[in-house]
């Protein structure tokens, strides 16, 4: 361990770590000017922030920050100031010399205020080097640690972490800056920024900012279960309120001293406080705390990996993982394709599709023929980091796209893999190590793979052993059991799952299989594929990669985690249960009548049935006018009346809107007599008007006026005032519609209406849309209407 | 100051509140059958799987200002007294622009044509409400930046086409925040494509 993390462990040993309080606010109070550059005006009034220092250290803070929160380049630019290095260097200098060695000072890295690939613009190894400059700074300055605090994006935390690891070993906190709804602004959740953290060699994490202590409990809280290093919370003085446009925190000394130190029974072993807390409020928290013991961490390794938003923990009694196998191109000539071509709109496809078949992870294999691998992989896995929530499985057969796409990738990946060959071990090891990377063990050496299960565990004790010499447990690797084809060896299944049984029972790793491979070359490869998963499951298996767009495999690992007691409650069971069969609308009353079915299934919008329940009644001898007339207009009826009293909203009135149009569309050619009445209803030209887009509230008027027997002529939408007027012409409408929703198309309404005037067209109006007024209407010689069902109302009325 | 600072994802969960709302929802009045919850609940997903949101900003200095206008940097000036009295506290400007991107158009025209017209206006509701998220999140981020600086923004915003700044601002809105660098394009009426992009502007005041 080195000497610069040894001060604080030995500190946290004895009790828990207090560190500083607000400084901003304390600058602001002693006389810093709003809208200056805090740092820069620090270096130019040094007796101010020394006394801020120095106060919170006599207050009994343990460890202070510098105050260089936003000493970084891309912040001093925007006041004009360039010289990074010696700013940090300064002020490091001044809070070393105004805590005269009573407290440790840790050198502060915010945010640069920047949005990092992929989640903006702000190059990767460009905000590395950011941050790079600025803690040489302050370790010239003489810092004893760091912290990098405040950060929504965990991008910006990981490259603020590897430059401080690049440059030097001193202890390094992480803290998040965490909504009240439990995600960083950018979304990522405690538990996403602890694995992710920790992993790649955070010294402590927790948060800090947003909230007060009370909802900073349940974040803390969140990670305790999982933590590795002591967890760090720095709330608020309470929750921040606007007073006569200040901003105030409300919470006094005493209550906060209680709170915060409540949090130590949440599991937080270094506190202090941020926006609205004082000197005052940290020599409370100090006698709060000093006499309680600081919680340890809760686990000495840990199996689990994350995306940007979200975990998988791999602990025993868990669902069995599945790693959907899509984003390979061998043999997928249209993805080969699109990687050639530098393109990633399939692979974002496949990605969502495995996300919605079920999938926990996604496996990225780039490797085809003559393309930069290296390049394609750290674009894919950006545009995966960002295209969906899942953790990603780096698999490449060369080390060099792996080192770059675990650089990049704002979580904690699972490598594809690390077998015995020296190459593998030699060159992937250390790049896990420093990433924080878990990988899969590949059982397998330079003189090819071992077909006994003995032989595997062979040598996945030797790749264990040489792990462990950088810093890797049993909790960081996935033992893959190896599955070959069954067609040519028959023996070859019962190796894999003697491996895997081995590997989860005497070993206690977790396990892994490629399945797909076991049916190759066999009819009907589901069925094989989802038994062999079965069996592998009942082995002990940890997660499987497969394709999750197999129903029978879905239905088959989700039975075998009930059976396997690894789904409480048969949750997952259920849920699956329902997504596939449960979705339907529900069948229509079987007691009842056709007709009136009929019509319960328009009330419900129940698309599906109308048609089988139209011909039904019709078996049943119903005059398909009075079928009409008697049951489903009526019905259609009740509906805008229901959407008149709020009972339905607008999703419910379009199912029955469309349900009613499916329904007439089937009984049309038997409505001779009908049809008659429904021309005699009129007609009715709708469109939206030139330079308009926007056209979704003119389909729902047209749809409402179809299901009231109206024949509607749809002119669509950005459509000319001259061929408005020229159709009007042409097919004699009854009335028109006109639909606009912006201020500057809504004046074509008015010149139709004056252009259709001119050519001594005297049919009635209908206006609407989001900006148009009853007034409007008024003034332009126009009927109003607010939505469709008012539409209809006011076209009956102008008609009549 | 000013620097564009563009958003390639904006990571934010649907507000399912503001769709339901927007959809005509009434608490205590509409009834929802759970079959029916469960269809709009797939309909939020699946728009949401659809949306990109991506969004820029740019924080200007407000040269100089009077009841009626506003005059930035570059030449431009925003005519609108209600933005000016809106920005009475304010000497500086932030310019915020979001798209919920192409895909999720084609997704509605196409279940138009399709004769899906209920999952469009699911849709539709869900872009809306997601983009206009997407300012309170770009709100919400520089909010936490200016409060460092003692500064904050205005209780509101405002966006071009509304009260009385005209909707032809969207041509500078457009060229200032480089829209066109999200895929956004401005028609010939000043109206932004793909559909479900919106901009708009807040002032940054002094705390106290």
């Amino acid at each position: 361990m080195a000497k610069g993390q040894r001060k604080f462990l030995d500190l946290l040993n004895k009790r828990p770590l207090v560190l500083d309080g607000a400084t901003g606010t304390e600058l602001q109070k002693r006389g810093m000017p709003p809208g200056v550059c805090p740092e820069l005006w620090c270096i130019e009034n040094p007796g101010v922030i020394a006394g801020v220092h120095g106060d919170y250290a006599r207050a009994g803070s343990d460890a202070v920050y510098t105050c260089t929160f936003g000493a970084n380049r891309i912040k001093l630019d925007q006041y004009g100031a360039h010289d990074a290095r010696s700013v940090n260097h300064r002020l490091a200098v001044i809070a070393r010399e105004a805590v005269r060695g009573k407290a440790l000072v840790l050198g502060d890295i915010g945010p640069t205020g920047r949005f990092i690939r992929p989640f903006g613009e702000f190059d990767f190894e460009e905000a590395v080097s950011v941050f790079k400059e600025q803690v040489e700074g302050l370790l010239e300055g003489g810092v004893d640690g760091f912290v990098i605090e405040t950060m929504m994006d965990i991008q910006e935390a990981r490259a603020a972490l590897i430059a401080v690891k690049e440059t030097c070993r001193l202890f390094t906190m992480v803290t998040m800056t965490f909504e009240r709804d439990g995600r960083t602004l950018n979304g990522t959740d405690p538990l996403a920024a602890l694995v992710t953290l920790q992993a790649l060699g955070a010294d402590a994490v927790g948060c800090n900012c947003s909230t007060g202590p009370d909802d900073m409990a349940r974040f803390i809280g969140a990670m305790r279960p999982y933590a590795k290093v002591p967890l760090v919370a720095k709330p608020n003085a309470g929750l921040p309120r606007s007073a006569g446009g200040v901003t105030v925190y409300d919470m006094d000394s005493a209550e906060f001293a209680l709170r915060a130190g409540d949090l130590v029974g949440a599991g937080a072993a270094i506190l202090g406080g941020c926006c609205g807390t004082t000197p005052g409020h940290l020599r409370a928290l100090r006698k709060a705390v000093s006499r309680k013991r600081p919680p340890a961490p809760s686990r000495k390794a840990l199996a689990a990996l994350s995306s940007a938003r979200r975990a998988l923990v791999f602990d025993p009694g868990r669902p069995l993982a599945v790693i959907g196998e899509g984003i390979n191109p061998t043999g997928k000539k249209a993805l080969q394709e699109e990687l050639r071509e530098g393109k990633t709109a399939l692979v974002r496809q496949m990605a969502r599709d495995q996300e919605a078949a079920g999938a926990d992870l996604l496996d990225v294999n780039v490797g085809v023929p003559g393309i930069d691998q290296e390049k394609t992989m750290h674009d894919v896995v950006l545009t995966l980091a960002v295209a969906t929530e899942l953790p990603l499985v780096i698999d490449s057969a060369k080390p060099e796209p792996i080192e770059r796409a675990l650089r990049v990738y704002p979580g904690r990946a699972l490598i594809n893999s690390i077998s015995g060959e020296k190459e593998k071990l030699e060159r992937l090891l250390p790049v896990a190590a420093k990433y924080g990377a878990m990988f899969i063990l590949l059982p397998l050496t330079d003189r090819g793979i071992p077909e006994t299960a003995e032989k595997r565990a062979a040598v996945v004790r030797t790749v264990e052993r040489e792990a462990r010499r950088h810093g890797f447990t049993r909790e960081d690797f996935l033992v893959d059991g190896i599955v070959m084809t069954a067609a040519s060896n028959p023996n070859a299944p019962r190796e894999t799952l003697r491996t895997v049984r081995w590997a989860a029972e005497t070993l206690g790793a977790r396990t892994v299989v490629g399945l797909s491979n076991v049916s190759f070359g066999m009819p009907e490869r589901r069925w094989i594929n989802a038994s062999f998963l079965a069996m592998a499951s009942a082995s002990g298996l940890t997660a499987a990669i497969a394709n999750p767009a197999s129903e029978e495999l879905m239905f088959v690992k989700k039975a075998a985690d009930v059976l396997g007691g690894r789904d409480r409650d048969a949750a997952g069971w259920i849920a699956l249960c329902a997504k596939s069969g449960g979705a339907g609308k529900r069948a229509p009353a079987a007691a009842l009548p056709p007709e009136q079915k009929l019509r319960e299934a328009i009330l419900e919008g129940n698309r599906e049935a109308v048609g089988g329940l139209i011909a039904e009644a019709l078996k049943a001898g119903i005059d398909p006018a009075a079928l009409a007339q008697e049951f489903m207009i009526p019905a259609i009826v009740e509906v805008g009346e229901r959407f008149g009293r709020k009972e339905y909203f607008l999703p419910q009135l379009i199912a029955s809107g469309e349900t009613m149009k499916i329904g007439m569309e089937a009984l049309e050619p038997l409505l001779k007599a009908a049809s008659k009445e429904a021309a005699g209803r009129g007609t009715i030209l709708v469109a939206t008007v030139k330079g308009d887009i926007h056209d979704i509230g003119k389909n729902i008027v047209a749809l409402m006026l179809r299901n009231y027997g109206y024949r509607v002529v749809d002119l669509g939408k950005d459509v000319a005032s001259e061929r408005i007027v020229r159709e009007i012409g042409r097919h004699r409408p009854d009335a028109v519609g006109l639909s606009a929703l912006m201020t500057t198309t809504m004046t074509r309404m008015k010149e139709v209406i004056e252009m259709a005037r001119r050519q001594g067209q005297s049919c009635p109006f209908l206006v609407g849309g989001a900006v148009v007024t009853q007034a409007y209407a008024d003034s332009i010689g126009a009927s109003y209407a607010r939505d469709g069902v008012e539409a209809v109302r006011v076209v009956e009325r102008l008609i009549r | 100051m000013d620097r564009l600072i563009t958003f390639e994802r904006i990571t934010i969960e649907p507000p399912l509140k503001a769709i339901y709302r927007r959809l005509g929802y009434r608490k205590g009045l509409t009834q929802i059958r759970p079959d029916e919850a469960r269809t709009l609940g797939d309909g939020i997903e699946q728009a949401r799987a659809l949306i990109t949101l991506k969004g820029a900003a740019r924080r200007l200095l407000i040269l100089s200002k009077d009841t009626r206008q506003i005059r930035l940097p570059g030449g431009h000036t925003l005519e609108s007294a209600q933005l000016a009295a809106l920005l009475a506290d304010s000497r500086e400007v932030i310019l915020l622009g979001a798209t919920a991107g192409p895909a999720v158009i084609e997704a509605i025209r196409r279940d138009t044509a399709e004769n899906n017209l209920t999952r469009a206006v699911v849709f539709d509701a869900t872009a809306s409400e997601m983009v206009d998220a997407a300012l309170d999140w770009m709100e919400t981020f520089f909010g936490r930046e200016l409060r460092r600086e003692g500064r904050q923004l205005t209780k509101s915003r405002f966006s071009c086409g509304y009260g009385d700044l005209a909707l032809e601002n969207q041509k500078l809105f457009h060229e200032l925040l480089e829209l066109g660098r999200l895929g956004v394009e401005l028609t010939e009426r000043c109206i932004l494509v793909p559909e479900k992009s919106v901009t708009a502007v807040a002032g940054i005041e002094t705390i106290g």
